[in-house]
């Protein structure tokens, strides 16, 4: 059981921590960088839901979501003593696992030059959800740039801000905001009519 | 949502658009699948090799073989544009017109020709 015991003075979220044994998300990070596997566990377990969801904004696959927050919390553990504990770790967290997804678009672009995928992958599907809605929404997701996407998912989906955005992603605040912008225009004129045919 | 550059505020466009990607980005909600993500990340953390002075050494390899290349091709340059210059000096030597004039130039010589030839004849013998 968790519960929210501070906001980051960053990115205005809450801190999570165990409620059972009172230990604070510091004290887990403290306990963690003097050599605690245990603590490092217990901060894989209150943010891994969040990195799973930054990463999967930026990676086309439920699998590569999964890969680059394994490969973001390993260099997280690896880099923990050059982590300040008065800082957000959720913060720092999740730009590691951006990086890190980032990073695994790269690579499968240059490894799959000559394969584009038709559509986003969909692991997880809804039934209550409209089969057209989503047909043509993940074929209009394609038509957008990778990071336009990111964008718009990390925005709508995630509700982060356009400054959390660009931090995450490495560009600045006004470009995040462009992108939303183009990326929500690009949706709208590919998904006209969308409400009339589904 | 705050987004100052919406078109259409009042759209239900962009609200079903938000819902349809919602439901595309939804991540897994069974907690089974979230305790097994943990478990396969922690078992990376302990069979992953530390980090030895070699991988260091490996990261900064390609910035240090980029470097290498900037240094390499900045001589070059540095290189062709001294061997131009020198070229352009000696052409434009070799086109500037001397000084002192051909006749100044030789008369010195002819002259101590001449002196020298004269000294010789009338040398008594």
């Amino acid at each position: 059981m968790t519960a929210a015991i501070s906001l980051s003075p960053q990115f205005q979220r809450p801190v999570r921590a165990d409620e059972a044994n009172g230990t604070s998300e510091r004290d887990y990070v403290i306990a963690a960088q003097k050599g605690s596997d245990a603590a490092f566990a217990a901060l894989v377990r209150l943010h891994q839901r969040r990195a799973y969801a930054v990463a999967r904004a930026i990676v086309l696959s439920h699998e590569d979501a999964e890969d680059a927050v394994q490969d973001g919390f390993l260099h997280a553990y690896r880099a923990l003593d050059r982590f300040r504990p008065d800082q957000p770790f959720g913060a720092w967290l999740n730009r590691i696992v951006a990086n890190a997804a980032l990073d695994l678009v790269r690579r499968r672009k240059v490894r799959d030059a000559d394969e584009l995928p038709e559509t986003v992958a969909l692991p997880f599907r809804d039934p209550g959800e409209s089969d057209e809605l989503r047909r043509r929404l993940s074929d209009a997701l394609t038509n957008l740039s990778d990071r336009q996407r990111s964008v718009i998912v990390l925005h709508d989906v995630e509700g982060y801000t356009h400054g959390e955005i660009g931090s995450m992603l490495g560009i600045p605040e006004g470009t995040a905001r462009s992108d939303l912008h183009h990326a929500r225009a690009a949706l709208r004129r590919l998904l006209k009519n969308l409400r009339s045919n589904t | 949502m705050n987004d100052h550059l919406k078109l259409h505020p009042d759209s239900g466009d962009d609200a079903e658009i938000t819902r349809g990607l919602r439901s595309l980005y939804a991540a897994p909600g069974d907690d089974g699948y979230w305790r097994g993500l943990e478990a396969r990340i922690l078992s990376r953390l302990t069979s992953a090799p530390s980090i030895a002075w070699w991988d260091e050494l490996d990261r900064w390899m390609r910035p240090a073989l980029a470097a290498a290349a900037v240094m390499l091709l900045a001589a070059g340059v540095a290189m062709f544009r001294a061997h131009q210059a020198q070229e352009i000096v000696t052409y434009e030597a070799m086109l500037t017109p001397t000084a002192l004039p051909v006749e100044t130039a030789v008369r010195p010589v002819l002259q101590e020709q001449r002196e020298a030839t004269f000294r010789y004849l009338m040398t008594p013998r």
